[in-house]
């Protein structure tokens, strides 16, 4: 067989379809600095589940699911019972018992490779580091310096492209071919093509792929270099919401065949590498799942199955009986898991207090500029490009500018030390004055006096004069701030029976030292803190212009209510309300109630999580753990600051009193929802289309991160070192660029913190209408008939019944 | 009592030994709590101890070991720091009680090594901290590439040994004793008697020399250092910090030696000086925190190396001490990274520079250095600078002359970082005593340190000017790889000591390197 017979037939126009529609498959990753959930499955969720999972263990070696230890002691701690399994078996074509499939994890786990490429043949003469990590580490050092911004002085020539910059740094490469002891490798390197596509055709015709192998090769490929592919997909994801695009994912794909290309050593008789390549590559392709991997799959369908028949235990009682009379206060909180211990706590404690959850934007389609600044950050999900951008004032016009000209100067003067700090005649001379200086941090550290580095929003700003400042939108038509604020209430579900005070609650969090902060703020405002979201709402819905012309459009907000804005701590389970002095004679009793039931609240809160952060033993010293806490959110040393949404497994879309009273062990997105008054399903519509598929990024990253940390985890945190100023970590010198979460972030040492459960969303609505929104939007569609998540429904009337739907229609789940 | 407390200071390794027993007897299996608090106690207990030895040293007005008391003070409060990172940043982690055994190990020797005036001693413990760290840089080992950089190191640490035992039987030979003051009185008497050191102790300070630059991570053989990050933090900062820098201090107990031995001086300014440039170009490219801060330290050493080698004991003292501090919190604290580039983000962006502004700050800066140092020197005449360390301060505060805008507070800074600086000089002065005048050969070496210096600020100013320069693009290949200086001994460590790999752990970690 000659090597090139296939390659001489391919078209290069397939080539290139197939090449692209390998990219499309690749999710994007943000920055560190907005470190939001995503799925990193999110391009694939056009197949089925079971295909995808399968498609990553035979590509790329990853799981979707624990290991055989993990299953067996949730079988020994009766986490998942007989019945369970036989449910899940029950919805295979597998012919198992359930004790076949105890023993199936008794079996030492099956030696299954990942689809071999050649550099996996190819051995280089020395045995370590080996070309695998030799072509990762030289892609990524080529793609840190090629993207980065912020951290190197010196940076490569950016006139070309990418793949142009990583061909010149390997025609000019002297150590490589030392390293790999291959002395061919220049003289290849030197006929390395110099265009992208080229390359990738190049390759695919000397390694004598054919067509049906193409999108398998291509997708092994990428999954080498994820980390890096997904930063491409992000900054293809940042052209595209400016309708834009960035097809650089596809000169990284081509860096990763030409390297293919670069390890074939030419030879092409029966006993070459390239031939032992081809058979073990073929043979890998049609090999079918071994039963053990099969039966972890039915093991994690039989988890969700228990969680779901928790969740159905607890939802199908008769709802609670609402608290009588007006309400003192209504929060509003993000429909982030962490929301609902505290929205259980301040119910428990308060009957007069009501609590809802919504989207943490706010529904704000806003960017944020800082005042005196030039630098904007989204404040809204990942999914949705800002419309407007908001900045901060004094509501003086000459005083923001006095602040704002005070606040630049002083950054300038910051700014000096800039250059002094790194240039690297200057670190000499900056060591020998200010080292010894550094003692006093060191001790100031240890001793927890220094450990309060402003906040970078406030920075160059005193306190007292970031305090005179307020988040504020630009200037609007009033027409545009009603029909802003109509369509946000509505969503709410807040038209009606306005409470006196209504307090709209955004969250952040607070860790030092953490290069992954951002991942524990809001996601749904882009990794930041919610409070800037949730003031403007307030102040939208405060002014007396806006309540006036709300009237019109049929919500009657009373004058005597007010709408206040908080921060919701999730480290500490603090809450701050903002602006909350001058509020009129009539409302300090209800104030008053609120202010008490957030601070006994927050007690509670804390006391349900300190076992998770091994306080359990200050859980009856309420003063005791919250000092704890709040040295603990300053702690450089600390790499669990919070355990952030780990356990996250559910989404319920309902009114509050389907839930009210239950203990959803911080496990469930909680959104409030009343399909009664939404009569043209568009809450609903928005509801499945934004904070649903926001909560599934979100369960999806935690369920990837810890079934493949590796892939899609980023490590172990104690070993991490920030690429680029703010791209993301490298675990150790180098590698991959990391995605996703940390092993800390999972896992407490001993167990796993979270369990990989997809999200079971649970709608109360008629099925019409929810069919209506699967029917209109592909990607709803896809999550829910692909099974991507669970889709159930609470029926309305019969209130001890849920229906799944599956890809066939409903379904009774079976009364219990 | 006096000469009891005189002694103080030596306890300090005595007492990380201590902490180090009942961890070592402890069960395996016995709660993470208590393997921390002996090595916490001894931590907090170590600085209490060095404070008090301080106290004592300032009371007693005999002639103590002031060197040996300033090293033991950095020591202690890296310990200090260290250990109380290390136990709440390594929480839930495995094999800790392997960690803390390490920790406190190397932490002893290290302690020994600075307070001990025997030679064998300082060798025997050098050596050992060097072991105890080959077992923190090697905590994962199911990282091959933690392996693969422990094992460089141990070949560079071994070449060192060797060096550093036969320059100790030399100086043992000539002394007759193992005690360091008494070598050294060797050596003043043979200066006194003939001018000269003899072969044997040229031979010494050579060898010895050669240790140095081996373990402080001189080119061309820094790749060990590097690489470290295949460990937790703590044990990067403590390395940095505490361990790579004690050739430093080696070189300053022997001053009076090296004073006098022309070929040791010249390898040392000449390897140090190459390392400060190269170092510090090839830092201006590292795109990950750590590594840049790890080619930072490499640089930083070849200044420290070159001082010692010029004569100017002094401030290589400041410069041990100071960049110990520096390297250990940014080692700790490098999370922070993402937030500093936020605020950074919050900076207007500036115009860019031209090289003549560049050229201008150096002059700028040289004259008002020259012109506080004059009047330093009238204040001052016994603590006079040299014209090398008058240079690298004004090419080092250039930056600050670099644009008109905000002068007053520009030349407050200048003035307040020159202030400082003269202020460690002098205190180092005071716990060094006198110094030898340098040599005519120091001078010549101090020249071309000089130029080494001058010709890495203007390479810096056309780089950062004329980034699409051609000399900035030709250039940029060679520094991002580090020059290719590593590559060889890298494939040479795999030659001599192959990792020992499972295909599986390769499969499972090949992306992760």
């Amino acid at each position: 067989m000659s090597a090139f017979e296939h390659g001489l037939s391919l078209d290069q126009d397939v080539l290139n379809t197939l090449a692209r529609e390998a990219c499309e498959r690749i999710a994007p990753t943000w920055p560190l600095d907005r470190m939001i959930a995503v799925n990193p499955l999110w391009e694939r969720r056009d197949q089925p589940w079971a295909t995808v999972a399968e498609q990553l263990h035979r590509r790329a070696g990853s799981g979707l699911t624990l290991t055989a230890t993990d299953y067996r002691a949730a079988w020994e701690e009766a986490r998942i019972a007989e019945r369970h399994l036989q449910q899940a078996l029950a919805e295979t074509s597998l012919a198992w018992t359930p004790e076949q499939l105890l023993q199936l994890l008794h079996e030492s786990p099956s030696n299954s490779q990942r689809l071999p490429l050649l550099e996996d043949m190819a051995e280089a003469e020395i045995s370590l580091p080996g070309w695998p990590a030799l072509i990762t580490q030289q892609i990524g050092q080529c793609c840190a310096a090629w993207f980065d911004e912020n951290q190197a002085d010196w940076r490569p020539d950016a006139q070309h492209g990418l793949y142009q910059s990583w061909r010149s740094a390997m025609v000019q490469d002297r150590g490589l071919s030392v390293l790999s002891a291959c002395s061919a490798l220049s003289e290849r390197i030197a006929q390395l093509p110099l265009e992208p596509h080229a390359a990738i055709q190049t390759a695919v015709q000397h390694l004598g792929l054919a067509e049906d192998e193409l999108a398998e090769w291509f997708d092994c490929l990428l999954l080498r270099s994820l980390g890096w592919a997904s930063w491409c997909a992000y900054l293809r994801w940042q052209a595209r919401l400016q309708a834009g695009d960035d097809p650089i994912l596809m000169e990284l794909l081509a860096i990763r065949a030409a390297w293919e290309w670069l390890v074939d050593d030419r030879r092409r008789d029966a006993d070459s590498r390239w031939s032992a390549w081809r058979l073990a590559w073929q043979a890998a392709r049609s090999a079918p799942p071994s039963p053990g991997w099969q039966a972890l799959q039915v093991w994690q369908r039989a988890e969700e199955l228990a969680w779901q028949e928790q969740l159905q235990g607890l939802l199908c009682q008769p709802p609670a009986a609402q608290a009588c009379g007006t309400p003192a206060a209504r929060v509003y909180f993000c429909i982030d898991v962490r929301s609902e211990v505290m929205r259980r706590a301040i119910e428990q404690v308060s009957p007069q207090v009501q609590t809802c959850g919504f989207a943490g934007f706010f529904g704000l389609p806003i960017a944020y500029t800082p005042l005196g600044t030039q630098t904007t950050r989204p404040q809204l999900p990942g999914l949705l490009a800002a419309q407007l951008t908001a900045t901060d004032s004094t509501g003086d016009a000459t005083r923001d500018l006095r602040l704002a000209n005070q606040r630049q100067t002083r950054l300038q003067r910051a700014g000096r030390w800039q250059l002094f700090e790194r240039l690297p005649a200057s670190t000499f001379t900056l060591v020998e004055a200010l080292g010894v200086g550094y003692a006093g941090a060191l001790l100031g550290r240890v001793g927890g006096l220094f450990s309060h580095p402003a906040a970078p929003d406030r920075m160059a700003l005193r306190p007292h004069e970031w305090q005179q400042l307020k988040p504020t939108l630009p200037v609007l038509e009033l027409e545009q701030r009603v029909s802003v604020a109509a369509r946000i209430l509505r969503a709410m579900g807040l038209t009606q029976a306005f409470p006196p005070l209504v307090l709209l609650l955004g969250h952040g969090s607070q860790s030092a030292n953490n290069p992954q902060a951002a991942g524990l703020d809001c996601g749904a405002c882009c990794g930041q803190s919610g409070e800037i979201n949730a003031r403007l709402l307030a102040d939208l819905l405060n002014d007396a212009d806006v309540r006036c012309l709300l009237r019109g459009q049929g919500i009657h907000l009373p004058a005597d209510c007010r709408v206040l804005a908080g921060l919701h701590n999730t480290s500490t389970d603090e809450i701050q309300v903002f602006d909350n002095t001058a509020l009129p004679a009539a409302l300090q009793p209800s104030w008053l109630t609120l202010r008490q039931a957030l601070d006994d609240a927050g007690a509670i809160a804390r006391r349900e999580r300190s076992s998770l952060l091994g306080l359990a033993h200050l859980s009856e010293k309420p003063a005791k753990l919250l000092n704890s806490l709040r040295q603990r959110a300053t702690d450089w040393a600390q790499t669990r600051p919070e355990w952030g949404l780990a356990g996250n497994a559910g989404f319920i879309a309902a009114p509050r009193s389907r839930t009210l009273g239950q203990n959803l062990q911080g496990r469930v997105f909680l959104h409030d929802y009343d399909w009664r008054q939404d009569a043209d399903g568009q809450v609903l519509e928005l509801i499945m289309t934004a904070p649903m598929v926001v909560a599934h990024w979100i369960n999806l990253q935690y369920l990837t991160s810890t079934t493949d940390n590796l892939r899609f985890g980023s490590g172990n945190k104690v070993l991490h070192n920030v690429v680029g100023g703010c791209i993301g970590v490298f675990e150790g010198n180098g590698g991959d660029l990391r995605i996703g979460l940390a092993h800390q972030s999972l896992h407490n040492g001993k167990r796993w913190v979270h369990r990989p459960l997809r999200l079971t969303v649970i709608i109360d609505a008629p099925q019409s209408m929810i069919d209506h929104v699967i029917a209109e939007h592909s990607a709803v569609r896809d999550l829910v008939i692909n099974g991507w998540l669970h889709l159930l429904r609470i029926d309305g009337d019969c209130v001890n019944r849920l229906e799944r739907r599956t890809p066939e229609g409903w379904q009774s789940l079976g009364e219990r | 009592m006096p000469f009891l407390l005189s002694q103080l200071s030596t306890l300090l390794p005595w007492l990380y030994l201590l902490a180090l027993l009942p961890v070592a007897m402890s069960a395996s299996n016995s709660p993470v709590a208590r393997l921390w608090w002996p090595a916490r106690i001894a931590g907090y207990l170590g600085f209490a101890l060095v404070l008090l030895a301080l106290l004592q040293a300032t009371l007693d007005g005999r002639d103590n070991d002031r060197l040996g008391l300033a090293m033991a003070s950095l020591i202690s409060l890296l310990a200090l720091v260290i250990i109380d990172f290390s136990q709440r940043y390594l929480e839930g982690e495995p094999g800790q009680r392997r960690y803390v055994l390490a920790l406190l190990g190397t932490l002893a020797a290290v302690a020994l090594v600075v307070t001990s005036r025997d030679l064998f001693v300082v060798v025997g413990a050098w050596i050992t901290s060097s072991l105890c760290l080959h077992q923190l840089l090697t905590f994962y080992r199911d990282r091959p590439m933690a392996q693969v950089v422990a094992h460089k190191k141990f070949i560079a640490s071994r070449l060192a040994d060797i060096c550093l035992m036969m320059a100790t039987l030399l100086l043992v030979r000539a002394g007759g004793d193992s005690a360091i003051t008494v070598i050294l009185d060797e050596v003043a008497m043979r200066l006194q008697a003939n001018a000269t050191l003899g072969w044997d102790l040229q031979l010494a300070a050579v060898l010895l020399v050669l240790a140095v630059i081996l373990k402080s991570a001189q080119l061309p053989v820094h790749g060990w250092l590097i690489q470290v990050m295949e460990a937790p933090t703590p044990v990067s900062a403590l390395l940095h910090a505490g361990l790579v820098n004690l050739g430093g201090f080696v070189l300053l107990r022997f001053a009076p030696l090296l004073s006098a031995a022309p070929t040791a001086q010249t390898l040392l300014v000449v390897v140090g000086g190459g390392t400060a440039v190269l170092a510090g170009l090839v830092m201006m490219t590292r795109i990950s925190i750590k590594v840049r801060l790890a080619w930072s330290t490499c640089a930083q050493m070849g200044l420290m190396l070159v001082e010692c080698g010029l004569g100017l004991y002094e401030l290589a003292l400041v410069h041990l001490l100071a960049h110990s501090l520096y390297k250990a919190y940014a080692f700790l604290g490098a999370g922070e990274t993402v937030a500093q580039v936020r605020r950074q983000a919050l900076c207007d962006p500036r115009p860019a520079l031209g090289l003549q502004q560049v050229l201008l700050a150096l002059g700028l800066a040289t004259l008002w250095v020259a012109l506080l140092h004059g009047l330093w020197n009238m204040l001052l005449p016994a603590h006079s600078l040299p014209l090398m360390a008058l240079v690298i301060l004004a090419i080092g505060l250039a930056p600050w002359c670099l644009r008109l805008s905000g002068a007053l507070h520009r030349l407050g800074m200048l003035t307040l970082l020159l202030g400082l600086y003269l202020l460690w000089h002098f205190a180092a002065a005071h716990v060094l005593g006198s110094s030898p005048a340098p040599s005519v050969l120091q001078h010549y070496l101090g020249l071309l340190a000089l130029l080494l210096f001058v010709a890495l600020y203007v390479f810096q100013g056309l780089i950062i000017t004329r980034p699409n320069g051609a000399l900035a693009r030709r250039l940029y290949p060679l520094a991002f790889a580090g020059f290719y200086l590593d590559e060889h001994f890298t494939r040479l460590t795999f030659r001599l000591w192959p990792v020992r790999h499972a295909p599986s752990s390769v499969d499972a970690t090949g992306d992760s390197q």
